[in-house]
């Protein structure tokens, strides 16, 4: 049996820290996950945690579509 | 009676019994412990079988019972204990939780969560998202109000005597905002560069971090935001406050005490004058602490936040009588323990014989002795010998050796400086002292010491040496530096009526009032020899109480320091199972070899990367961190630290639980994988991904955003199952996967589903229809019991399952998103509520329903009625029809009660 995965509650402890990676992986245009996840060499699923949280907080914002792989990109929202 | 009736759980149970007895007109106390009213039903998709939009028919519901005439609402509160008494009423005791935001300000805005920098776990989206520190539960939650999540004050932030939030200025750094770190460090001292240097750091002993590899580095922290700031910001952003008050205080010496309550008071608009005996401000800091510690520019840098708010330093006065002070409203005396001990030895004036602090004052204050080649003994063991042997050896000395009664383990310096010092070839005699200091022609020529063994202990707590008679030896050196202690002195003070001793100063150890009312002291003048970071306590003190005297209130002790109790370090490492290594932490320094030429700064700062990595190890203890980001952003002045829970007792005619259930924890199952494979989900995360406020743009797989196209459900995950403890069958899983199935259905139209059942109980009305309909749609059924679940490639999941429909063969199936339709437990906290009486439980530990067929929900304590789902396994619409139960029956004891 494989090992646990890492806490949810310590990967979402790194968010504030992850953020300005995140934020420069999308520096240059919308990515998907697995896109984000190997700009930071961190793992896609501890990357949904700090890219989901950074969409509820009106920070990055998902395409309309899909691409065909069925993967949606996303990207930074425009500062006012 | 307060109210008729108490109601323990704001979910569906609770807000049914509430406002159905509310209609009938008694008042009605609703107790619920999170922010929000609403459990469970607001945080689904829909509901079976007519696939109502939950968030539709919650919400009213929600509304109905907070706004009810009859019903008062109390969230963030628990009930922590229920008296049964003889007249068939009950006493309640409530704990209302602080919720650190004022419910009358608080508009529901939001602009705290943007910039609340602790991201925590979201208990209303089940680990699949993180919120703040400071949240709303969600968007329809009732009431809408923020509330700041505070377990206790971290334990390092409660360390410090300052009261510097150091948990605070650790998730700000972490967050890359390192100004508003400095501008938070401010708020507490005036000297942060300083500290960010030569504090020993005492949070850092009690960083819960050190359970597992070492503290979080919190002084090179500071040290990193101060150096950041002072780089910006070579002269202070702050000027005087724009409303100067008319009284004058004076604070005699400029150390970290002095300067602190300066700092203080003149940022409450007092008018303060420091004076101070020496050329230059700054105490120890500047005169002893040598400047490969703390470099003189740092201290320059931290005193001009003090003067920048128009406090007045006015060196090279010496202050020996109150008297000169006449024309100040308030004296804070803090002019320090700055005298060493003298060893009465003989000898002890020869030339070459130093005392500790004359010397460092000499090489601090740029006239070093020349020390070329010189053999020099020190003398002592604490931190000012280290200091002392360290600077000789910088000024040239060929030989430099401590001598130190004791033996290493007694050693009052701290392991990393005597570390440092041993780097710095600097050696070490143990159980010595010298005896005589020998001289020629009036110069220091040899030292004969005597070699100590070591006793009982005294009252210092460590062995006290004894000397060995016979065993004097003789030592050639030509310098000696005596470092055996500091001591304060006062006994030149001309006046004072007795609050000036021979040594220490006498005040209040509270208020740090003397004896004369309009005279305080504090720092080491009054403790005698402490650290800075206890100087500047003292300097805070003092101001906070120098302000209610010269405002006339009363100098209540209680009233400084109002901290909530420190989190139990044990609270937070049970938050989780297990933690990752991370070796963040580092001290780096510059090479001995090369440090020893000069006087520049041997610890290097931490960089931008190890400073966010280091205090990314931070483990969030207290939960909000006080960085006080919400303080500025909240628009309506809302939040309020100085909040504190509230415990009341109310009357109650009866009480109804609706304490609802908690839900299987599918670790428990290991085989299913979940917590080990990422696509491996539960039903009520499953619902959260299905609902209008759900925490993904849409339902997406957790291993990597992409959209599933082939879902698998495990029915009875954790329920009809002996080996987790749970023979009950949940009742709700196979419709709300059933319903669920639906929902993906209409929301992924290419995507399969795939419910993997043992049998499929449609019991309720419309239920079969429901089910039937289902599988009508696409979804596919398989009778088949899952023994396990693999992750193969791309965060696919091989599900194996028992073919029961067929031979019983084990069957292997890829999926690309597994659901777990976990059931449902008991929730047994009302079962040790009562004081009197024992609520009893079922033998599945739900309460007990004494006469479930005529009765029901009346349970094993008169009066007590128990409602929806904390009585039994039950769907949304028998919840209800419980509750309206539950409800006629507590009015009917409120009536027999009142007569
Ligand atoms: C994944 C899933 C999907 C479901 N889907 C459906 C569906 O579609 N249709 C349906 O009919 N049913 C569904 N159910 C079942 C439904 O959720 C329950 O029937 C219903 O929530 C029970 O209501 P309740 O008030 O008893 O409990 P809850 O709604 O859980 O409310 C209990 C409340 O009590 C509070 N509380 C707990 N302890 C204390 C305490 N000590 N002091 C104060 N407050 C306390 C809790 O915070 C909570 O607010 C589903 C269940 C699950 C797990
Ligand atoms: S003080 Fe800081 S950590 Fe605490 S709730 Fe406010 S913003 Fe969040
Ligand atoms: S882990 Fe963080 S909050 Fe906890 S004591 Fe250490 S620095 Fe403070």
């Amino acid at each position: 049996m494989s090992e646990l995965l890492r806490e949810p509650r310590e990967i979402m402890r790194d968010e504030m820290a992850m953020r300005r990676h995140l934020y420069a992986a999308l520096e240059d245009g919308p990515k998907t996950v697995p896109e984000i996840a190997q700009a930071m060499g961190h793992p896609s699923h501890e990357v949904m945690y700090w890219l989901m949280a950074s969409r509820r907080y009106g920070l990055v914002k998902e395409s309309r579509q899909p691409n065909e792989d069925d993967y949606f990109t996303y990207a930074l929202v425009e500062k006012e | 009676m307060d109210y008729d009736a108490l109601v323990v759980g704001g979910g569906t149970a609770g807000m049914e019994s509430a406002l159905s007895l509310g209609d009938m007109g008694y008042s009605v106390l609703l107790v619920e412990k999170e922010a929000s009213i609403g459990g469970t039903m607001i945080l689904l998709s829909k509901v079976f079988p007519t696939l109502d939009c939950a968030s539709c028919i919650a919400t009213p519901k929600m509304a109905a019972t907070f706004h009810h005439p009859k019903v008062k609402t109390l969230t963030s509160a628990e009930v922590t204990g229920i008296d049964k008494k003889p007249d068939g009423t009950f006493d309640v005791h409530i704990n209302k939780k602080a919720t650190f935001v004022d419910p009358d300000r608080c508009t529901g805005c939001s602009s705290c969560e943007d910039v609340c920098t602790v991201a925590i776990s979201d208990q209303f989206n089940f680990d699949l998202i993180a919120r703040r520190a400071v949240y709303i539960p969600y968007s329809q939650a009732v009431p809408k109000k923020a509330v700041i999540e505070r377990a206790g004050t971290s334990p390092c932030t409660f360390a410090c005597p300052v009261g510097i939030k150091a948990h605070g200025y650790v998730s700000l750094v972490r967050s890359g905002l390192y100004e508003e770190a400095m501008d938070l460090i401010l708020e507490d001292t005036a000297i942060p560069g300083s500290l960010g240097r030569a504090c020993y750091a005492p949070c850092e002993d009690d960083c819960t971090r050190c359970e597992l590899e070492s503290a979080v580095p919190l002084r090179l922290l500071k040290r990193f935001a101060a150096d950041y700031y002072y780089e910006k910001y070579p002269e202070p952003k702050q000027g005087p406050p724009d409303q100067l008050r008319d009284e004058k205080v004076a604070v005699v010496g400029s150390g970290p005490a002095g300067l602190s309550a300066a700092y203080d008071l003149a940022k409450q608009g007092y008018r303060v004058t420091i004076f101070e005996a020496d050329e230059e401000p700054g105490g120890m800091l500047r005169y002893a602490i040598p400047s490969y510690r703390l470099p003189n520019e740092v201290v320059d840098r931290d005193i001009k936040n003090v003067t920048a708010l128009g406090v007045e330093i006015r060196t090279g006065e010496r202050v020996r009588e109150l008297a000169a002070l006449e024309g100040y409203n308030a004296v804070f005396v803090a002019c320090g323990a700055a005298r060493d001990r003298t060893m009465g030895v003989e000898g002890e004036d020869l030339d070459g014989v130093f005392s500790s602090l004359d010397f460092l004052r000499r090489a601090n204050g740029g006239d070093p002795p020349d020390f070329t080649g010189r053999k020099v003994l020190v003398v002592g063991g604490g931190n000012v010998a280290i200091d002392s042997a360290r600077v000789a050896r910088r000024l040239g000395a060929a030989r430099v050796t401590i001598q130190y009664r004791r033996s290493r383990e007694e050693m009052p310096a701290f392991d990393w400086e005597i570390e440092g010092a041993e780097a710095e070839g600097i050696e070490f005699e143990y159980l010595e002292v010298p005896v005589r200091f020998e001289g020629v022609d009036g110069r220091l020529a040899r030292v004969e010491s005597i070699d100590m063994q070591l006793g009982e202990p005294d009252e210092s707590g460590r062995r006290r040496p004894i000397p060995i008679e016979g065993s004097e030896k003789m030592y050639d050196v030509e310098v000696s530096i005596t470092a055996i202690g500091l001591v304060s002195y006062t006994a030149d003070w001309r006046d004072g009526g007795g609050i000036f001793g021979d040594a220490k100063m006498s005040a209040d150890p509270d208020t740090l009032q003397t004896a004369l009312p309009r005279v305080f002291a504090g720092g080491d003048v009054v403790t005698g020899p402490s650290s800075i970071t206890h100087a500047i306590g003292q300097g805070r003190r003092a101001a906070h109480y120098v302000d209610r005297y010269l405002r006339g209130v009363e100098l209540s002790p209680q009233s400084f320091n109002g901290k909530l109790p420190a989190v139990a370090k044990d609270e937070v490492l049970t938050r989780q199972k297990a933690f990752r290594y991370m070796n963040g932490d580092r001290t780096a320094e510059r090479l001995p070899q090369e440090r020893i030429g000069d006087f520049e700064e041997v610890e290097l700062p931490l960089t931008e990367e190890e400073a966010r990595a280091s205090a990314a190890r931070c483990l969030d203890c207290g939960g909000c961190s006080e960085c006080h980001q919400c303080l500025s952003a909240c628009p309506a002045k809302a939040i309020d630290f100085s909040m504190r829970d509230e415990h009341l007792t109310v009357s109650a005619g009866s009480v109804v639980i609706s304490t609802g259930f908690e839900l299987f924890q599918p670790l428990k199952k290991p085989q299913y994988g979940y917590g080990r494979f990422p696509n491996v989900i539960t039903a009520m995360q499953m619902d959260r991904l299905l609902s209008p406020t759900r925490p993904y743009n849409t339902v997406l797989r957790p291993s990597d955003g992409k959209i599933p196209e082939n879902i698998a459900y495990v029915l009875c995950a954790g329920s009809r199952d002996c080996r987790v403890g749970n023979e009950l069958c949940s009742r709700v899983c196979c419709m709300y996967t059933v319903k669920q199935a639906q929902l993906i259905m209409g929301a992924l139209p290419l995507a399969d589903v795939t419910i993997y059942y043992i049998d499929v109980r449609a019991f309720g009305k419309g239920f079969e229809e429901f089910y039937q309909q289902s599988a009508a749609m696409g979804v596919y059924f398989v009778k088949g019991k899952v023994a396990g679940v693999d992750e193969g490639p791309n965060g696919n999941l091989i599900v194996r399952y028992e073919n029961i429909a067929g031979d019983g063969e084990v069957v292997e199936a890829e999926h690309d998103l597994v659901v777990l339709s976990v059931g449902m437990l008991p929730n047994q906290d009302a079962l040790g509520l009562f004081t009197h009486e024992q609520l009893k439980h079922d033998s599945h530990h739900y309460v007990h329903e004494i006469d479930e067929d005529l009765s029901p929900a009346r349970t094993s304590v008169d009066g007590v009625f128990a409602a929806g789902s904390t009585a039994a396994v039950m769907d949304i619409p028998d919840t209800i029809l419980h509750s309206s139960a539950a409800a006629a029956l507590a009015g009917a004891h409120v009536e027999r009660v009142r007569t």
